[in-house]
């Protein structure tokens, strides 16, 4: 077995894949955000329809399922800012020399803990109590 | 078309980013994690309706559509020119249509303010 040493560390964390697999989140979650802007706007434009309407429109996401589909939201949305943050870094020079552990650092790790911390009590609060 | 136009688009893309990042984190932590009745899902027509009574929070709204807009129909132009081969001239094409969307998604979503 080899000695831990950060060499080895690095090493194990250097997939050759990440960089393909970052600019493909990044297309897929742009996308599926961009369709969530169309029913968002839809679901804000029936405020121009008075109250009645309005508040049938937001009858679907009192559903819980739609609850749920609305924290794999803000997963989405977390995991394409904390990706996009990661590519604007490289596009600066800043790091673009570590581009695969940035990738594991911010796009996993640092957007896996914002989604932790925001869906739990999101998921308590929301999903549970509906 | 000259070179530089589409740096400006590149620029655009991560200016347009990082002002998401900033637009998106007071979003959620205003509308989403400060309140009781929002962070349960219950929004009605009233919570809309005292909140856009603040003129800034109608711009600051509206502000965040059109970054946005300008962030999703760039990107998906990205997406679009990059997966198909086509000369200037569809190019073009591809952009008058992702405008033109742009502009009525942009009207739709600041006529619902209308009538409050």
């Amino acid at each position: 077995m080899r000695p831990t040493t950060t060499t080895n560390v690095v090493r194990k964390y250097s997939w050759q894949f990440s960089g393909m697999v970052a600019h493909i989140i990044q297309r897929v979650t742009g996308v599926l955000l961009l369709i969530y802007l169309f029913l968002h706007v839809h679901t804000i434009g029936e405020l121009s329809q008075g109250q009645a309407a309005f508040d049938q429109a937001l009858l679907m996401f009192k559903n819980p399922l739609f609850r749920l589909l609305e924290i794999g939201l803000l997963g989405l949305v977390i995991l394409h800012a904390l990706n996009g943050i990661r590519l604007t870094l490289i596009d600066l020079g800043l790091g673009h020399k570590r581009q695969q552990q940035l990738f594991w650092a911010l796009s996993i790790g640092v957007a896996g803990l914002i989604f932790l911390i925001a869906a739990i009590p999101l998921f308590i609060a929301s999903v549970l109590r509906s | 078309m000259p070179a530089y136009r589409n740096v400006i688009w590149w620029y655009v893309q991560r200016i347009t980013g990082a002002l998401l990042v900033v637009l998106l984190t007071m979003h959620f932590w205003v509308e989403h994690f400060m309140s009781k009745t929002l962070m349960r899902g219950d929004l009605s027509y009233d919570v809309i309706l005292s909140r856009i009574s603040n003129p800034w929070w109608q711009g600051i709204d509206i502000a965040f559509l059109l970054v946005a807009l300008l962030h999703g129909l760039n990107g998906l132009r990205n997406i679009i020119l990059d997966y198909s081969r086509v000369g200037p001239r569809m190019t073009q094409a591809i952009t008058v249509v992702l405008v033109v969307l742009g502009v009525m998604w942009s009207w739709w979503g600041i006529h619902a303010f209308s009538r409050l």
